[in-house]
């Protein structure tokens, strides 16, 4: 899924500020799951938003809204009538939902509430870490399941560096080397040879290096 | 709200009843006055069981209570203390309850003997708009309430206080007035009673068939209870000794103690385990003095000069038969004697049916019982109708009063022609028993002990033997109620499958079944609503509305007059389990009234952060979260999620520049106490300084 972090309250009240009438607006998908973008969170939101017009003196109108996913336009048309009369939305869905918000409502200003961050998924309850560097060319058959591209500090396809120590990542000692995980990994498998083969530079075109990428099922399209 | 889903139905929250709820003949909402009393809602408890019950009082006292005996917590420990806290109520509480129906029926109704069944049919009938008037032999209320039952277990206040409610009602009682003697049902029908509803309970004792039975000394039970109950001397000798092993033999045998004779012995056919009465009545019995001879049957009763001098017995090799019908053997040649020179009969009641004279027209059973359809309660004549002992042949208070609550129902439907139901009554599954693996999990607490007299002071008077809860007792009691049925539940069609609640569950009650996309809570969830807080997608809740989470009662604060003028204003949130750990309940609110308002909850794990924003939001000047220290916890877990939230909400508002002395968290061992007294001067004086 993707996870999205809660915006630092400071910057949220900064993109507010001079707007009258602001809808918060939640999605029901990965933001909901990953404790920043849901229900509750706007709930929370919201109450920190009215409470910080409180303190100051201003006059600030704030709904509370939720949709099953941002990120398609019909469920987006549920919220329409309760949007139209805001000043403002603030989308708490990851970047892809506050866009197809913003491009739904052209004539309202719409800003970010969580900064997206990464795909990944809860190793436990509250920890959220990266699994996926949607590189468009998935290696995972070979490296026992675990991401080089994503985990590792480099993402080298040949490691591990230099930087292994310990079984930890020299970039951060909270970080599990992803290349010593993997070496543990194939050699519970015994296919420790493969760790000989040496990878050749990966095509990145296929990745973040060529935006923005687009996938067609040819066999879903409808005709207009 | 996710707009484009569907909200969750009605139907679909409550699919399984508490068996405390589902054991009981009247489906008395056990549960739910139990769970009001744990928050100290006690007016609103009262109201409850009164709805449903029409003689409380009594009730909390004698009843055999099923509720206890199917209640969950039996797994764990020992079953709450329904009955008694139901006493606690009857005995404390006195208010107006519901009100009369402006509906008034021109229908007059005869109901024929005031015990549990037609003051039952009595408070139901007038409360649908009926006209009732209760004729009764005797000069006093109650039938065996007050013939049978000794005053030391049911004072005879407190009869007179259920039966003056529903006088209230308009319920017009006609005394010293006999079925057959002093009326006819010929001269009812001449004074306008179109319906006649007989409850006149069994009044004779059941005999034994041995030699001897007709000896002097040999006293019937119900005659002799009677008699004792009444003139408080019934006559009987030195040597006492009371055949039957249920609670009437019980009562008799208590009663006999009072008398002061030299011994008073039981003897009845069932073991120990067998006899139809509860535990406590038999160990009250012992406890007293009784001895009780168990799996002995009576040979015959021996005599000397006309008067009784002993029981011969038998040793019982089985009470009840392979098909578990009631067909006692004994072993042959196993005769022993029992001395005594009084025997009192307690095996059993029948009915006297002498008032049916000239009435042939309604059939009764061999076994003196009248017959009536057991849907309409109408015997086979029109326009009379039946319910209580008198039809059931042997039943407890609570199953006539249930006969009596069912017949007016049926009454009315039959006079109005209409289908109205008691939706109590509907079937239901009963929330399953606590699962094996969760017990542990499950913090155990013990059932607390009724106050009773010292036995020394018994058995000079007729007192009552059990004093009472007093209300820290009753309180602490009712808070280990598991709230069975009425927990969290999920809304299928909001729920995202986050696994949120699986994980946070401290009793790990939530689960995703293989093939499901939504987590489902079962009737295991003992209400601590951790996972209510945490559900991102907020798709969990509570199924009774008895739990708002604090919601209502914060905006209700807010919604006194007087409240914007408060400066300081302080909002407390603090735990109910440790609300009753001193004496002084109420100490705190009295001495803090002005500057602290109180948002009580069983266990502050119930409470959203958003909720504590929302208190400043509406105006509080500081919020004070006081909770239980972990030992107390009677959830076990919850201080790490109080610690936890109240730490992300402290970041919140500093994150908006508030002062952190304006929200505070403390754990306190009493929320009574000096302890917490001292917390809230500090703040209050802190907030002074800062405002």
């Amino acid at each position: 899924m993707i996870v999205a972090a809660s915006k630092p309250f400071q910057e949220i009240k900064q993109m507010l500020s001079g707007f009258k009438k602001v809808c918060v607006l939640g999605c029901g998908s990965c933001v909901t799951i990953c404790h920043t973008g849901g229900e509750k969170q706007v709930t929370e939101l919201a109450a920190q938003i009215r409470l910080s017009a409180k303190l100051e003196g201003r006059q600030i109108e704030v709904i509370e809204d939720s949709t099953l996913r941002q990120c398609e336009w019909e469920f987006i048309d549920d919220v329409k009538e309760i949007i139209k009369n805001c000043d403002a939305i603030l989308s708490i869905a990851c970047g892809v939902g506050v866009q197809y918000v913003a491009e739904r409502f052209p004539k309202i200003r719409v800003f970010p509430g969580v900064n997206t961050t990464f795909m990944g998924g809860p190793i436990e309850q509250g920890i959220f870490w990266e699994r996926c560097g949607g590189c468009g060319n998935c290696i995972l058959g070979t490296t026992g399941g675990l991401c080089p591209v994503s985990r590792c500090a480099k993402s080298l396809l040949n490691g591990p560096c230099g930087g292994s120590q310990n079984g930890k990542c020299e970039v951060s000692q909270e970080t599990p080397c992803v290349w010593n995980q993997i070496y543990d990994q194939l050699d519970t498998q015994q296919l420790l040879a493969t760790m000989e083969t040496i990878v050749p530079p990966k095509d990145w075109t296929t990745g973040m290096e060529n935006h923005p990428r687009k996938m067609i099922l040819e066999h879903l399209v409808m005709k207009k | 709200m996710l707009t484009n889903k569907a909200c969750a139905t009605s139907d679909k929250k409550i699919n399984e009843e508490a068996p405390c709820i589902l054991s009981c003949p009247i489906r008395q909402d056990a549960r739910d006055y139990v769970q009001l009393i744990a928050r100290g809602r006690f007016s609103e408890a009262y109201r409850l069981v009164r709805e449903r019950n029409p003689l409380p009082s009594a009730c909390g006292r004698i009843c055999t209570h099923p509720c206890e005996t199917k209640c969950r917590r039996n797994s764990t420990e020992s079953p709450i203390a329904i009955a008694w806290l139901k006493r606690f109520l009857g005995d404390n509480f006195s208010e107006e309850t519901r009100k009369k129906t402006t509906e008034k029926y021109p229908e007059k109704i005869a109901i024929i003997g005031a015990g549990p069944a037609g003051l039952a049919a009595a408070n139901d009938l007038a409360l649908l708009g009926y006209s009732c008037t209760i004729f009764e032999s005797n000069p006093t209320p109650g039938g065996m309430l007050r013939m049978g039952v000794p005053p030391y277990r049911l004072p005879r206040t407190a009869i007179d206080n259920d039966v003056e409610f529903i006088k209230k009602l308009g319920v017009e009682i006609k005394y010293n007035t006999t079925l057959g003697a002093d009326i006819t049902f010929d001269s009812l029908k001449k004074e306008g009673f179109s319906t006649i509803f007989i409850s006149v309970g069994l009044l004779e004792s059941r005999t034994l068939n041995i030699e001897g039975v007709t000896l002097g000394g040999v006293l019937k039970g119900v005659s002799f209870l009677h008699e004792a109950n009444t003139t408080g001397n019934a006559k009987i000798g030195k040597n006492v000794l009371v055949i039957g092993g249920g609670a009437v033999a019980m009562d008799c045998a208590r009663t006999a103690l009072r008398l002061k004779p030299d011994k008073v012995s039981v003897a009845c056919l069932e073991s120990r385990k067998e006899m139809p009465t509860t535990d406590f009545e038999i160990e009250e019995t012992i406890h007293e003095g009784a001895i009780l001879y168990n799996s002995v049957g009576p040979k015959r009763i021996l005599g000397k000069n006309g008067r009784v001098a002993g029981l011969e017995t038998l040793k019982v090799k089985y009470v009840f038969d392979e098909q578990k019908r009631f067909n006692p053997a004994f072993y042959e040649s196993s005769e022993s004697i029992i001395e005594a020179d009084t025997i009192i009969l307690a095996i059993g009641q029948a009915s006297n049916l002498s008032f049916l004279k000239g009435q042939e027209g309604i059939q009764v059973t061999r076994g003196g019982t009248i017959i009536v359809n057991p849907n309409t309660f109408s015997a086979s004549v029109q326009g009379i109708y039946a319910g209580g002992d008198i039809v059931l042949g042997r039943g407890t208070m609570t199953e006539s009063m249930a006969q009596g609550k069912k017949a007016a129902i049926a009454i009315h439907n039959i006079l109005r022609n209409t289908a109205l139901q008691d939706e109590k009554w509907a079937e239901k599954p009963a929330v399953p028993d606590i699962a094996e693996s969760r017990i542990p999990l499950i913090k155990k607490e013990q059932k607390h002990d009724m106050p009773t007299m010292p036995s020394d002071k018994r058995l000079t008077n007729f007192d009552e033997v059990e004093l009472g809860f007093p209300l820290n007792t009753a309180v602490k009691e009712a808070q280990r109620c598991m709230n069975c049925g009425a927990g969290a539940f999920v809304d299928d069609n909001l729920c995202v499958g986050c696994l949120t609640c699986v994980r946070v569950c401290p009793f790990e009650v939530p689960k995703i079944k293989k093939g499901d996309t939504t987590a489902y809570i079962d009737g295991d969830c003992q209400s601590c609503g951790l996972c209510i807080v945490e559900c991102p997608a907020k798709a969990i809740s509570f199924k009774t509305p008895l739990e708002d989470r604090g919601k209502n009662t914060l905006d209700a604060v807010f919604q006194e007059k007087f409240i914007q003028g408060v400066k300081p204003l302080i909002i407390n949130f603090y735990c109910q389990y440790s609300a009753y750990n001193e004496d002084k309940a109420d100490t705190v609110d009295s001495l803090l009234f002005l500057h602290v308002k109180r948002i009580g909850m069983l266990g502050l794990g119930k409470v959203d952060p958003s909720l504590y924003l929302k208190a400043f939001e509406l105006g509080a000047h500081g919020v004070l979260v006081t909770a239980c220290k972990d030992d107390d916890c009677h959830f076990c877990k919850e201080r790490e999620w109080v610690e936890r939230r109240t730490r992300f909400t402290a970041r919140l508002l500093s994150g908006l520049g508030m002062d952190t002395k304006r929200f505070q968290t403390h754990f306190v061992s009493s929320q009574n106490g000096k302890e917490i007294i001292e917390i809230i001067f500090k703040m209050v004086e802190e907030l002074r300084n800062l405002l």
